[in-house]
């Protein structure tokens, strides 16, 4: 395995429904980013179809493995990166059953992929009506590190990071679609997620405006202690590269043992707790 | 976003330059998604309409944006027309003017059961006007109308249906009142101009805060405590404000829903326009 990786957080803007176009620019920044020597290179929370998509979600929604998986299957043959995107995923099962997922692609095929956990349904949000929630968190051992993945909302719930984290990922990412007068929580959070577990956090957002909602970008790499080592524009597409030294997490742990330190004996009281709210 | 409860004048300070930020992006990436070859406004000297003038001049150049002037002898006043000339300049828009009272004079004479003394009913056919004259410039020259209804009227439901609030698009329509006003200056709008108190203009002399009743500076407390849930009896204990005058504001803030959306539509099938009936907008 690297001991050190070369991230690319590809921050686009959507153009909405249009996988075709949306395709060719993942392909571009993949691309622009293999050539400044990226091994991941990571794209926003249903990136491949926009964000707001209402009841055209159906129309828009593929199997995993399916026929855009396919075609970033063959980008990252060709370029020999990793890439993680976000895309409406179709339940093989049933005909209309849609989940928010990301998706974990590298040289040799599909690795993997993480379904929304939590959906948020209030203010703008409506994704209870259109998705089912995923019921499990995400971590891949590869070539380029262990590699957790959540989605956007997600990163309000600790726990979701932290069973990321003790899958053992090293290297957190979360893919997010996050509208502007929400900076703020983000901006804490990705710094606490990342600190709270002594892992590196990549978090890639949406820039762009849909049906007036306005997404902030602002996508960063976080280290283990909660220290910002890379960020992108506001508001605007970027391609920040940056790297992922794992040498850093050693240091990181011994300072602050925080996983050393979990106590698992009160979970079982929080899952009490959480049942009588 | 800061969430406060305390209702003091500091909740309603906006972050200027960011929310001028937020607002022209929106209207340059609606300009250029509706592929429009610009945007067409009514100019008519108050606060609202010189802001959203500015904002859209600012966002995709004054060469682009048609500020339309519609002056009718009932209530000319040639200080609207010199503030709206200011404004203009100001931000390098384009006008043209046209003189609305031989159509508005057309009306009255052939709706048969037409009563001068009916202030309302007339003064809504003066904004009904103004909004076709928008139109139908928009439709000729290939551009977009832009509304300058604010947050604060158009909560109240101060507006005439299909008339002012009628628009491709209304930038300022997250905005309370005395938030324009403090954008406006920030724009760069004369203080004098943004302190001027608000009319539509339907009438003579027709002040909006005489007639709602209440200061924007208070309403907008109250508009700002019931949009963050607060109970009337929070917000007049904090504002030490009689309850009833609360109870009205939000009396009247639930009973215009009807004019802030589209008409309600009986369900007889399958997907349902304005209810379940669920697409994202395309073209602009």
């Amino acid at each position: 395995m690297k001991k050190k990786i070369k991230l690319a957080l590809a921050q686009i803007s959507s153009k909405r429904e249009n996988k075709k176009e949306n395709l060719q620019k993942i392909e571009e920044f993949t691309m622009k980013a293999e050539e400044q020597g990226a091994d991941l290179v990571i794209f926003p929370e249903l990136s491949l179809t926009g964000y707001v998509l209402h009841d055209q979600v159906y129309e828009l929604a593929e199997v995993i493995p399916g026929p855009s998986t396919k075609r970033i299957e063959e980008l990252a043959k060709k370029t020999g990166a990793h890439i993680i995107f976000g895309m409406p995923e179709l339940s093989e099962k049933t005909k209309a059953t849609i989940f928010n997922t990301a998706v974990f692609v590298g040289p040799t095929g599909l690795i993997g992929k993480f379904r929304k956990m939590y959906l948020p349904t209030h203010s703008v949000f409506e994704e209870k009506r259109y998705f089912r929630p995923g019921y499990q968190t995400a971590a891949f051992n590869t070539a380029i590190g262990n590699i957790g993945l959540f989605i956007c909302y997600d990163i309000f719930f600790p726990e979701v990071c932290r069973l990321t984290r003790l899958k053992g990922a090293e290297l957190i990412v979360c893919i997010s679609a996050s509208p502007a007068v929400r900076r703020g929580y983000f901006e804490i959070l990705t710094a606490a997620r990342a600190l709270e577990n002594t892992a590196f956090l990549a978090y890639v957002n949406l820039a762009g405006v849909e049906d007036g909602l306005q997404f902030w970008g602002g996508s960063r790499l976080v280290s283990p202690t909660g220290d910002l080592l890379a960020k992108a524009k506001y508001d605007e597409e970027d391609l920040v590269i940056c790297e992922v030294d794992y040498s850093d997490m050693r240091p990181a742990e011994t300072f602050i043992p925080l996983l050393r330190d979990l106590r698992p004996e009160f979970f079982d009281d929080l899952k009490k707790h959480s049942e009588t709210l | 976003m800061c969430i406060q409860v305390k209702l003091t004048p500091a909740v309603l300070e906006l972050d200027l330059p960011e929310v001028e930020k937020r607002i022209r992006r929106f209207i340059k990436e609606y300009v250029e998604n509706a592929k429009a070859d610009g945007i067409v406004l009514g100019l008519s000297g108050g606060i609202d309409s010189g802001t959203v003038a500015a904002l859209s001049s600012l966002s995709i150049g004054g060469a682009h944006v048609t500020g339309l002037m519609l002056p009718e002898k009932e209530i000319y006043n040639s200080k609207d027309i010199d503030d709206a000339k200011v404004v203009a300049e100001k931000f390098s828009l384009k006008t043209q003017v046209c003189d609305i009272t031989p159509v508005l004079e057309g009306f009255y004479k052939t709706i048969p059961i037409f009563e001068e003394a009916d202030k309302l009913c007339k003064g809504n056919i003066k904004a009904r006007t103004r909004m076709i004259y928008l139109y139908y410039y928009a439709n000729k020259l290939n551009k977009i109308v832009c509304g300058s209804s604010d947050k604060s009227e158009t909560m109240m439901g101060y507006f005439t249906k299909w008339g002012d609030v009628a628009a491709d698009i209304s930038p300022l329509m997250d905005v309370y009142k005395t938030q324009v006003r403090k954008l406006a200056e920030h724009l760069g709008i004369p203080p004098e101009l943004a302190a001027k108190p608000s009319t539509p203009a339907l009438w003579p002399n027709q002040l909006a805060e005489k007639e709602l009743g209440i200061k924007y500076e208070t309403l907008d407390l109250i508009l700002y405590g019931l949009e963050r849930f607060m109970t009337t009896e929070e917000i007049a204990q904090q504002l030490s404000v009689k309850k009833p005058l609360i109870e009205k504001v939000k009396n009247r803030w639930l009973a215009v829903e009807h004019k802030r959306r589209l008409p309600l539509v009986p369900k007889v099938a399958y997907r349902t326009v304005g209810t379940d009936f669920r697409l994202p907008r395309h073209t602009y």
